[in-house]
């Protein structure tokens, strides 16, 4: 039995009278790292908010590491850490300053690690906060979070305002702590980021969790996209069961398939000469836009 | 040059077409304020009201608060000369406050927010929009003159004349204009909109006070304070338009100046230089304590100065009290019967209008902390193992400190300079002003526990603590002068407390309403501690 670091049941919160959570269940295990995805507006911040006790549910369970999110909440922040995706600074203070402060207040952490993220980063500690850009100030976030040693992270859109390079840095130090076996959930409209981090996705939809699981088994759900030539006439496929969204010119087709009818597909195909043969796994891409549009 | 300038006009459009519900509130606010008591006043005026309102105001405590009148006999103090002498100051200072909170909001506000970024996206200059501000606010003031001119008018009363209505409203506006013109200025030095609009009512108050001392010592030296342009026109007596035209050289040069500085500054920027910051935080940092400290400290330090330079303003009036005395039988029998010395009398008047101006800071700290939570300053502290209580009792402590300290300076400055000036003529000592501060000790503490409580339940009105304070304030400064009712007065907290030295301590009153505080700040806490921070709303 694997331990559940993160545990949501039923979890509802109303703002007024607009449901901003209905109903989102999901857990987060030891040593996993789980992909928060959904459209705008959809309720990741507000799950997260609610999970570190800054906002309080209306109904539901809600526990991490097997203490209620909201009573126990100072246990709790002894062993997390968080960055929020807009991570808004004092302005007269400096992103050294700052860093120190978090890590303080967060009950210790590690001062070699510190610098060498400020290194990795490529942050100025020295200057004040008001003079820092975006990145800069989302960076002086992570280094905070990173630098304390914590066995469940949260990072709610870490990357926003980071530029390539600097999100790679920060793929790269995520990797670390997975491979040290912590525990990560990370919602993030960076589809690449969740897709090479995460072992499991999440995704929510107006307050609902609409899907959960391995990307190999959210993948299997949907439709690959297949590229055909073929001698003879390529239209005859299209009436094969599983072929979706079938589009010609010449003897090249272009369709969407069902995974599970490809072996009709392939027979029908070798029945008319296969010149050429390409299938495109989904992405979470499109797995997201099924999910977002529908 | 034209260019830096181009579309103010649409803007000013716009401005005035967002605006138009506020500008309506404004007017009629300020302008019924300022002209519809005239009824009121009449009443007063009945019998002998006038001439014993004469006395009264004759008292250097009085000209302190009010500012002085040109009238020099009982007998050709009328109606109009009293509504001038009582109301002007006070609404001129009414509408300089305005204004500057509306310039500051207008123009430093917006670029902080980075509004002025996205219009001067567009084929705006780069200054048109300080100058549609700066005309919209001249607009507003011009209205409220007439409005205030109008109103008055229509009461027909004998010794109200057109022209000296006209002059009422006129200074009234001028007084607005004035602050305007310091906005800018400020909204210019300062770093941010929160420094620029707490320097310029910095300046307003400082003006007031260093008024208070020249008002009483010398009236002639006050005609250099741009804030007396207002009462120095003495409408309905004099109808003297020169310190208008003062003003108006020097709203003008005020406005050049602010504009030469905007055009010489990078957006967002201001002129007090930026110091180079440390890369690792210093121990005193690394705590809640700490970090509050660092995060009120310019607040702090720039409300205690100007309580010192407050009570060193009114501590000065001391020395020409004596002199006053002497030339006024009337009241040199009034203070002789009644068995307390003048300087007693007036030290308790003072002390209740100074303690009201101290708890300013308290709540200014208390509901620093809705808005480091509004700004989303706290959202990764929420994470660590810093309770909510720490958040909460930090802010509450630092403001009751603040409280504490403020007392100290003000009674203990107001104390020292009055015992300097006094020389051999010294009647109080020392402890006798701090005893007298303290002694409105829990009003302060009254003003934090409602700023705390609402902090804890509906943060969003913390601000009204301060319409709370101003009320009361108010209604300190027209006691002295009104017959007001005794269950009105009672409205404002500090009138439970008796004045020291005047009257005796009460120590059921004073340890009600440090009781009653402190409930306030724990039911204050207890709707922190459960409800939801405000985020992402
Ligand atoms: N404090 C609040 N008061 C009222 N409504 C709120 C509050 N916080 C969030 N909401 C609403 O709840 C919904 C969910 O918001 P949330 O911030 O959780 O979305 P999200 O999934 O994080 O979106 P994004 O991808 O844009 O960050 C939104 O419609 C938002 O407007
Ligand atoms: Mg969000």
């Amino acid at each position: 039995m694997v331990e559940k670091v993160i545990n949501l049941k039923g979890l509802q919160k109303k703002f007024g009278k607009f449901q901003a959570l209905n109903d989102v269940t999901f857990s987060v295990n030891a040593g996993e790292v789980v992909g928060f995805i959904g459209p705008n507006g959809a309720g990741k911040s507000t799950t997260i908010r609610t999970l570190l006790g800054i906002i309080r549910r209306d109904d539901g369970h809600a526990e991490i590491f097997g203490k209620d999110v909201w009573k126990d909440s100072i246990e709790i922040h002894k062993r997390i850490s968080y960055v929020p995706g807009d991570v808004s600074l004092w302005r007269s203070l400096t992103g050294g300053e700052i860093i120190d402060l978090f890590i303080k207040l967060h009950g210790g952490g590690n001062k070699q690690k510190r610098d060498y993220l400020i290194k990795r980063f490529e942050l100025d500690p020295k200057k004040k906060a008001k003079g820092y850009s975006k990145g800069n100030r989302q960076k002086v976030g992570l280094i905070a979070a990173l630098s304390v040693d914590s066995d469940l992270y949260i990072f709610d859109e870490p990357t926003s305002g980071l530029d390539p390079l600097m999100e790679a840095v920060f793929q790269e130090e995520v990797e670390k702590i997975k491979e040290a076996g912590k525990a990560i959930l990370l919602s993030s409209h960076i589809l690449s980021e969740v897709e090479r981090l995460a072992d499991k996705v999440v995704i929510i939809r107006q307050g609902k969790i609409v899907e959960t699981g391995n990307l190999e088994e959210l993948r299997h759900l949907t439709r690959t996209t297949v590229t055909l030539a073929t001698e003879r006439n390529v239209a005859e496929i299209a009436g094969v069961n599983g072929v979706h969204d079938f589009e010609q010119t010449d003897n090249q087709a272009t369709f969407s398939a069902d995974n599970q009818y490809f072996n009709d597909i392939l027979l029908a195909a070798t029945k008319l000469g296969v010149t050429k043969f390409e299938a495109v796994p989904p992405t979470l891409e499109d797995l997201f836009m099924r999910h977002y549009e529908g | 040059m034209r260019e830096k300038f181009t579309h103010w006009d649409s803007l000013f459009a716009l401005y005035l077409k967002r605006d138009w519900k506020k500008i309506i509130v404004w007017i009629l606010g300020v302008g019924l304020f300022s002209a519809g008591f005239v009824s009121a006043f009449e009443e007063i005026a009945k019998g002998q009201g006038l001439v014993g309102m004469y006395e009264t105001l004759k008292n250097p405590a009085m000209i302190a608060m009010v500012g002085p009148t040109p009238v020099e006999s009982a007998a050709d103090y009328t109606l109009g000369a009293m509504y001038a002498h009582e109301m002007l100051l006070f609404c001129g200072l009414f509408a300089m406050i305005m204004s500057v909170l509306h310039v500051v909001s207008h123009t430093r506000k917006e670029e902080d927010l980075g509004l002025t970024e996205l219009v001067r996206s567009f084929q705006i200059g780069r200054q048109a929009n300080s100058l549609a501000s700066m005309m919209e606010t001249i607009v507003i003031n011009a209205l409220l003159a007439l409005f205030i001119g109008g109103v008055m008018m229509s009461f027909g009363a004998d010794t109200i004349s057109a022209e000296g209505s006209l002059l009422f409203g006129a200074s009234i506006g001028f007084a607005g204009i004035v602050g305007a013109g310091f906005a800018l200025v400020m909204a210019q030095i300062m770093p941010s909109s929160t420094s620029a609009t707490g320097s310029a009512l910095g300046i307003v108050g400082l003006l007031y006070i260093i008024r208070a001392g020249t008002d009483v010592s010398n009236v002639d030296f006050s005609i250099i304070n741009p804030l007396s342009w207002t009462y120095l026109t003495y409408p309905f007596t004099e109808n003297n338009w020169i310190p208008l035209i003062f003003a108006l050289i020097f709203s003008a040069i005020v406005v050049i100046i602010a504009f030469a500085l905007e055009g010489a500054r990078d957006m967002g920027a201001g002129y007090l230089p930026e110091r180079e910051g440390r890369g690792n935080a210093k121990k005193s940092l690394l705590s809640v304590r700490g970090l509050f400290t660092k995060i009120n400290k310019g607040v702090m330090i720039g409300w205690l100065v100007a309580f010192v330079i407050m009570g060193a303003a009114y501590g000065s009036i001391y020395g020409d009290m004596q002199t006053f005395l002497e030339s006024n039988e009337m009241m040199k029998q009034m203070f002789s019967q009644s068995g307390v010395s003048i300087e007693e009398s007036f030290t308790g008047t003072i002390m209740m209008v100074m303690i009201v101006l101290v708890s300013i800071l308290p709540i200014a700290i208390v509901n620093k902390l809705f808005t480091e939570e509004s700004r989303l300053h706290l959202s990764q502290l929420y994470a660590t193992k810093v309770t909510r209580g720490q958040l909460y009792w930090t802010s509450i402590g630092l403001a009751v400190f603040a409280g504490l300290a403020g007392i100290l300076l003000a009674a203990g400055s107001l104390g020292g300079t009055a015992i300097s000036v006094m020389g051999d003529s010294v009647t109080m000592d020392i402890v006798d002003f701090l005893t007298a501060g303290y002694n409105f000790l829990p009003s302060v503490l009254f003003f934090t526990g409602l700023a705390a409580l609402a902090l804890g339940w509906v943060p969003k009105l913390g601000k009204l603590v301060y319409f709370y304070l101003g009320y009361s304030f108010a209604l300190n400064y027209f006691g002295g002068i009104l017959d007001l009712p005794e269950w009105f007065s009672k409205t404002a907290i500090q009138s439970w407390i008796p004045q020291m030295p005047m009257d005796d301590f009460s120590t059921p009153v004073f340890i009600t309403i440090t009781v009653i505080s402190i409930a306030l700040m724990v039911m204050g806490y207890l709707g922190y501690s459960r409800r939801d921070m405000v985020e992402g709303a």
